[in-house]
């Protein structure tokens, strides 16, 4: 088949996978028989910075991770052009188009990726994962799970309300029959809500503007997956190549998304950049180009990596390594620092490879992404917030749906048992220690038996002087998990009168 | 973004619009019906000021069909009948389930499912038996449609229904599990409170023709024990606002204005302690009995002999006898034992 043919399928292929990307993200946490982390298996650099930071082997990351290399090792930079969601919004959204024969900015800005590509994977030799919320999968995918996905459900939810309200008969059922079938099925029943929302919207918003200045500048520049992918392709088979009926026209280098086709080389493409889109085929009237097999390496140019800027890569690693040890927590762990159940600092922030599933899959949305909490070095870590979202007793999610098993893969029976934290009273706030009013709504929250929230009977003289008697909550520290849930249903507004700390109890975790 | 062409642009602002101006109407009020504005056939409202006497529930709630047949509660009890035999004697006792559900009926029915977290045995949630019992029972006196429902605290909705074991036994009996939607809880204004001013209120049980209140009798807390009327707090929406406010009062305030035909309190299994949520097997005591009658008062009263205190023992419950809401004095009333 001609490659002008295959092209044609190309827009097709990214939709597909842009669906099944979605498709999968919504299932997180919901359907078990499916692949949830797919794109992350598939992610050769989240597998090779997540195993190499956890000095641990993670088998469906590896097999998964292998299965793009050695289709990029065949077909060179598929993956970027017809696979990467990310990559596919790219082509979706308005770009840069390119009227002059002025197509690519200075060349050497293409080895900024290799600097980043370096920068992660030799931190993550040194156990540090903090950058690696860099990676394409994990930006696109947290940004749908923390903005977009949670808008979506806003505007649908306010959608049915408006529409409820309408004096129509009959139409409140139906809207509630199409609720009930949508949140049984993909939607939470209450709305998800995130703090790093607009952090993460403004970081692939910055993504897709910057194709305003030339298309898919993330991708010809930036991406550090493209990177890998891109050394790898330096010893694909599969490559464009031209020939002598090639009048210089300049059709091809127009329509080039990534821009490696050099009018000042003879319309000649670097593999490592070409993401074989196949655009340039039909723009060829002349056959003066064709895509076939090569078996000898590719030429290095002159962005490609060298000697010395591994170096560069290598020293801001240590750098950023040093920096993220010069942070509070590794002093004083951090209050309120509540891992999902199972996964523990420091070990998590060597696993954890920022991809927000465990925050898709949870159920209440308690999880959240840390901005502050584990300091800017765990930024995008999730961390329970149980004003926010209560750990579900009968749920195990997150760690089901971890694809790099930072967070375990436990039983409900076992994960019962986990303790994320413990509650402590605020004494001074707490309705019927501060106010001589009753409420016991921790204790009758509280899911553990026998109960870590336990009542005391006293009685007491009332603000205005009666002699009342009142149940006061204490805790049993030893019973309590930190599920939250208590937190979550303090009647309170504002911060609760019953708060989860992290399993703190006693020390400082570092002397030098 | 010089290269945006005039199409893009457009495409563009029509979103951006669509999505504005869904955001805005979702900010306008629902039109919520005040108490006034419901009707009546489910949520019978209390005639009598509070302090009048005593009027049998029975009276209040279907006057004209309940006739004096059938005793005011019936108690089934005994280990060999089994839990739906019991449920099958102690309704058939208060009159059968004819008295509570004409042809056609659209009917409720509400357990306590208040958690995702154990199956039946633990005693935290209503025994299924007793449920699908209730849903054939509904079912072959020509009930419309039989649906069951309740809004878990802890864990989603579906992962309760199937945990406690009540969808599987509901659907094999024909009955429809229904999950409580958002949109259609319905603020009710509660005249002359005693805490509880007003509440949100799942509209269907407010607008049902029969309402079958199907309890667990299980410890807790706050309210000593949690019956028939605490059951009823399944039906709102804000249960914070209870619990800061006097929960007793609050309990008897909402007993006002969602008022079940029957109420049948399941005490095969009870719980004994750590309730509401249970999770120990220890906590949990056999006792193969069920209590059924129209008078919710009446049937957390005689419930509450199960843990060995009086139904004056428990704040909820003595006051909402006080107010009329039924009566607490089972020595007046006619009780029939069913011993197996």
């Amino acid at each position: 088949m001609k490659a002008s043919t295959i092209r044609k399928f190309r827009p097709w292929v990214q939709a597909l996978a842009f669906i099944v990307f979605i498709v999968l993200l919504v299932a997180a946490g919901r359907v078990a028989f499916l692949p949830a982390d797919l794109f992350f298996r598939l992610d050769p650099l989240a597998g090779l910075a997540g195993m190499v930071a956890a000095r641990r082997f993670v088998l469906t990351m590896f097999i998964g991770g292998m299965i793009v290399l050695v289709l990029t090792l065949i077909l060179g930079r598929i993956w970027c052009g017809w696979l990467c969601p990310l990559g596919t919004v790219l082509d979706w959204v308005p770009s840069h188009k390119s009227r002059s024969k002025e197509v690519d900015l200075d060349p050497r800005w293409r080895s900024v990726k290799y600097f980043l590509l370096g920068l992660i994977v030799l931190a993550a030799v040194f156990g540090n994962l903090s950058l690696v919320f860099l990676d394409p999968i994990t930006l696109i995918y947290r940004t749908f799970v923390t903005a977009l996905w949670p808008a979506l459900i806003a505007v649908i939810s306010g959608t049915e309300q408006a529409l409820a309200g309408l004096p129509i008969p009959g139409l409140l059922d139906g809207i509630v029959k199409i609720d009930n079938f949508l949140r049984s099925t993909v939607l939470p029943v209450y709305q998800p809500v995130f703090g790093l929302s607009g952090l993460a919207v403004l970081l692939l918003g910055a993504v897709l503007a910057l194709n305003a200045v030339r298309s898919r500048f993330w991708c010809r520049y930036l991406c550090p997956l493209g990177a890998l992918l891109g050394l790898v392709s330096k010893i694909s088979w599969l490559r464009r190549s031209t020939n002598d009926r090639c009048i210089a026209c300049g059709r091809c280098a127009r329509v080039c998304p990534t821009g490696t086709i050099d009018p000042k080389k003879d319309y000649a493409s670097d593999p490592s950049e070409c993401i074989m889109c196949l655009e340039c085929a039909p723009a060829c009237d002349k056959e003066a180009q064709q895509f076939k097999g090569h078996l000898a390496p590719a030429r290095w140019q002159p962005y490609d990596p060298s000697f010395r800027q591994f170096l560069l890569s290598a020293g801001a690693a240590v750098t950023v390594v040093g920096l993220s040890k010069v942070l509070p927590q590794d002093k004083r762990s951090q209050p309120f620092l509540l891992r999902p159940p199972g996964a523990t600092d420091p070990d998590f922030l060597s696993q954890c490879i920022r991809c927000g599933m465990c925050i898709q899959a949870c159920p209440t949305s308690g999880l959240q992404p840390s901005l502050t909490e584990a300091g800017w070095a765990g930024i995008w870590t999730p961390v329970l917030v149980p004003r926010l979202g209560y750990c579900d007793f009968s749920c195990n999610a997150c760690g089901q749906v971890c694809p790099t098993g930072a967070i375990p893969k436990l039983s409900l029976e076992d994960k019962r048992q986990k303790v994320i934290g413990h509650a402590y009273v605020d004494r001074n706030r707490c309705l019927p220690w501060a106010s001589g009013r009753s409420c016991i709504t921790c204790e009758e929250m509280c899911p553990v038996s026998d109960k870590a929230i336990q009542l005391e009977e006293v009685t007491v003289l009332s603000p205005d002087g009666q002699s009342i008697s009142l149940q006061r909550p204490y805790v049993i520290q030893d019973r309590c998990i930190g599920c939250g849930i208590c937190e979550n249903n303090c009647p309170l507004s504002g911060q609760a009168a019953i708060q989860v700390f992290a399993p703190t109890d006693l020390g400082i975790t570092q002397y030098w | 973004m010089s290269n945006l062409s005039r199409r893009d642009f457009l495409r563009f602002l029509m979103s951006l619009s669509a999505a504005g101006l869904a955001t805005y109407l979702s900010g306008c009020k629902r039109i919520t019906p005040t108490l006034a504005d419901l009707p009546t056939k489910g949520a019978v409202l209390p005639t009598d000021a509070p302090g009048a006497t005593v009027t049998p529930a029975a009276e209040v709630t279907a006057a004209e069909s309940i006739s004096t047949e059938g005793a005011y509660l019936a108690v089934a009890r005994g280990g060999t009948l089994g839990p739906e035999e019991l449920t099958r004697r102690a309704i058939a006792a208060v009159g059968g389930i004819e008295r509570y559900v004409k042809k056609g009926a659209d009917v409720i029915i509400k357990p306590n499912i208040c958690n995702a977290y154990h199956g039946p045995e633990y005693a935290s949630t209503t025994n299924p038996a007793v449920v699908a019992a209730i849903v054939a029972l509904c079912l072959n006196a020509g009930a419309g449609r039989v649906r069951v429902m309740d809004f878990p605290f802890g864990g989603k909705a579906q992962n309760a229904y199937e945990t406690s074991g009540i969808a599987q036994a509901v659907e094999a009996a024909g009955g429809q599990m229904e999950l409580m939607n958002l949109l259609k809880y319905q603020k009710v204004e509660i005249p002359n409170p005693l805490a509880l001013k007003e509440t949100e209120v799942y509209g269907d049980i407010l607008n049902a023709d029969t309402v079958i209140n199907v309890p667990i009798a299980k410890h807790h807390s706050g309210a000593r024990l949690t019956l028939g009327m605490k059951n009823l707090m399944g039906t709102i929406l804000n249960r914070g606002a209870l619990h800061a406010n006097g929960l007793h009062q609050s309990i008897v305030d909402l007993s006002t204005v969602v008022k079940p035909q029957l109420t049948v309190i399941d005490a095969t299994r009870i719980l004994v302690a750590n309730g509401p949520t249970g999770g120990s097997l220890s906590d949990v005591r056999q006792m193969d009995t069920v209590i059924a009658s129209a008078d919710v008062v009446a049937a957390d009263a005689y419930a509450a002999t199960l843990f060995n205190i009086t139904g004056s023992d428990i704040e909820y419950i003595r006051l909402a006898d006080e107010l009329g809401l039924g009566s607490m004095d089972l020595k007046s009333l006619n009780i029939e034992t069913i011993d197996a």
